[in-house]
């Protein structure tokens, strides 16, 4: 009497064990929903039109990539500090959400294939009118904005030159409005970023002086360091969305009509 | 579901760093209140002085620091100057912010702590001869700040917490401003915030420590 029950009893724990040992890919899928966190004061990766819909090509990214596990999509909104608590507290599975895949930040969180990649450019404010190229801020103030890519580049610049200043504003609209009231000299931003900016008319006296010359900042898809199930899926996921022609309909429709999406192989090297 | 695993050797590495962050906090609230106390008994003796246009700069000074919040009031002295043409470092924007905070409260401090002093006090220094602003200054002055010695403190405590505001006038010397930086870098979110925490908490704790050992020091009977 006892064995049966017994067996019925450690088969049943098997299962359940077996069930605890899903991951987060399995979690997504059996929950149904996919919660992405995206950025949404990033126009165009992310943002809000007028009846205030989180759009932008992260927000379709995060759909697509939805669509692809067969579940919904849910848009988390973020700031760029906010990413990783995010993650970490499970309000979150995966962030699209323009992050750049430096070494540093990949000792703490799981990385894809980048899936975009951005040039950037130093855009000049109304004070600086002798400014033309990067070179030309060598001593100057310059700023960006707080955590991005870009900033941490910048500030190791002014480090290495060893005269002048740099900022970190909390969000890109102020650091244009610095620049546009002249308490900054420049700073650099994504050409995307910097295009728009100077487009809306918004902040007077700003320009476009020159490309930033760094190396493009790749961003990718991150979520928790230890979910390679997940990662692994991202990965396939991003090349995919390449493969398809995804890839080059979402740059053209958030982007640019014109121009061509950056190439997200790196010659000469595996991955 | 909290899914995180601690690791504290990347944030534990950047710890000298913090402590660096957290001098430059000590200073700006040092500073912030040395200003903070001197306006304030300026906007006091404003008040107290009878005339019209100088109580009502003080009430106004006074209405709108406790009024609004001090993130409002320090990225107006960045962002608000800055439209006028007023360019003021990160750094001076956040210590006048903070400053102009400290006065405030500090001078409906001073008013609560003047409330509990006699007036008629005032009147016998007149009577012996002192000027109204000698027997404010010899009489009425030390008392008033032995009452708000106490509410000083506190807002001490609240200047060192308010440095962490520095990071709306993109401050990145000061403590929270150091933590986010590197937090930014190395993605250790909760370890460096909980580094941070514990450094915030020691260095109020210390200060309302000191504070009790000094007024028993300065205010015995």
């Amino acid at each position: 009497m006892k064995t049966p029950l017994f067996a019925f009893g450690l088969a049943v724990g098997v299962a359940f064990a077996g069930a605890a040992q899903a991951d987060k890919l399995d979690d997504v899928i059996s929950s149904g929903t996919l919660r992405c966190a995206v950025v949404l004061d990033f126009p165009p990766m992310g943002s809000r039109d007028a009846d205030n819909k989180p759009i932008g090509f992260d927000v379709d990214y995060c759909e697509d990539l939805a669509k692809a596990l067969g579940v919904k999509a849910e848009v988390v909104e973020t700031t760029f500090p906010e990413r990783i608590p995010a993650l970490m507290s499970g309000r979150v599975d995966v962030a699209v959400a323009s992050t750049s895949d430096t070494l540093e930040r990949a000792k703490t969180v799981g990385f894809s294939i980048p899936y975009y990649a951005f040039e950037n450019a130093v855009v000049a404010g109304s004070r600086a009118e002798g400014v033309a190229s990067f070179e030309d801020l060598k001593g100057k103030t310059v700023g960006a904005t707080a955590g991005t890519y870009e900033a941490i580049w910048l500030e190791e610049r002014v480090k290495e030159w060893g005269s002048g200043t740099f900022r970190p504003y909390q969000n890109q609209a102020d650091v244009f409005l610095a620049l546009s009231q002249g308490q900054l000299d420049a700073t650099v931003s994504t050409v995307e970023v910097a295009e728009a900016n100077v487009k809306s008319g918004k902040f007077a006296g700003i320009r476009i002086v020159d490309k930033a010359p760094m190396v493009p900042d790749y961003v990718a898809l991150i979520t928790l360091r230890e979910e390679y199930g997940m990662i692994n899926y991202l990965n396939l996921f991003v090349n995919q969305q390449v493969r398809t022609g995804r890839y080059v309909e979402l740059y053209k429709k958030w982007v640019s009509e014109t121009g061509e999406p950056a190439n997200l192989t790196i010659n000469g090297v595996y991955r | 579901m909290f899914n995180y695993n601690f690791r504290w050797n990347q944030a534990l590495n950047s710890l000298p760093r913090m402590l660096e962050g957290a001098l430059v906090t000590m200073e700006i609230a040092l500073l912030s209140m040395a200003i903070g106390v001197s306006v304030a008994i300026l906007l006091t003796l404003c008040r107290l002085s009878g005339n019209r246009i100088l109580s009502a700069i003080a009430t106004t000074w006074v209405e709108i620091a406790r009024n609004t919040p001090a993130l409002f009031q320090i990225y107006m002295a960045h962002f608000g100057l800055g439209g006028f043409g007023i360019h003021l470092s990160p750094y001076v924007s956040l210590l006048i912010g903070i400053a102009f905070n400290n006065a405030g409260y500090l001078a409906e401090n001073f008013r609560g702590a003047l409330k509990a002093i006699p007036e008629t006090q005032t009147r016998a220094g007149r009577s012996l001869g002192l000027s109204q602003l000698q027997a404010f200054r010899h009489i009425i002055l030390p008392q008033m700040l032995r009452i708000a010695f106490l509410p000083m403190t506190n807002q001490m405590v609240w200047a060192i917490l308010m440095t962490s505001l520095g990071a709306v006038v993109a401050m990145n010397t000061d403590l929270y401003g150091v933590t986010s930086d590197l937090n930014a870098r190395t993605f250790r979110t909760f370890e460096l915030f909980a580094i941070a925490a514990v450094i915030f908490y020691v260095i109020t704790k210390a200060i309302t420590l000191s504070a009790r050992l000094i007024a028993a020091r300065l205010f015995r009977y």
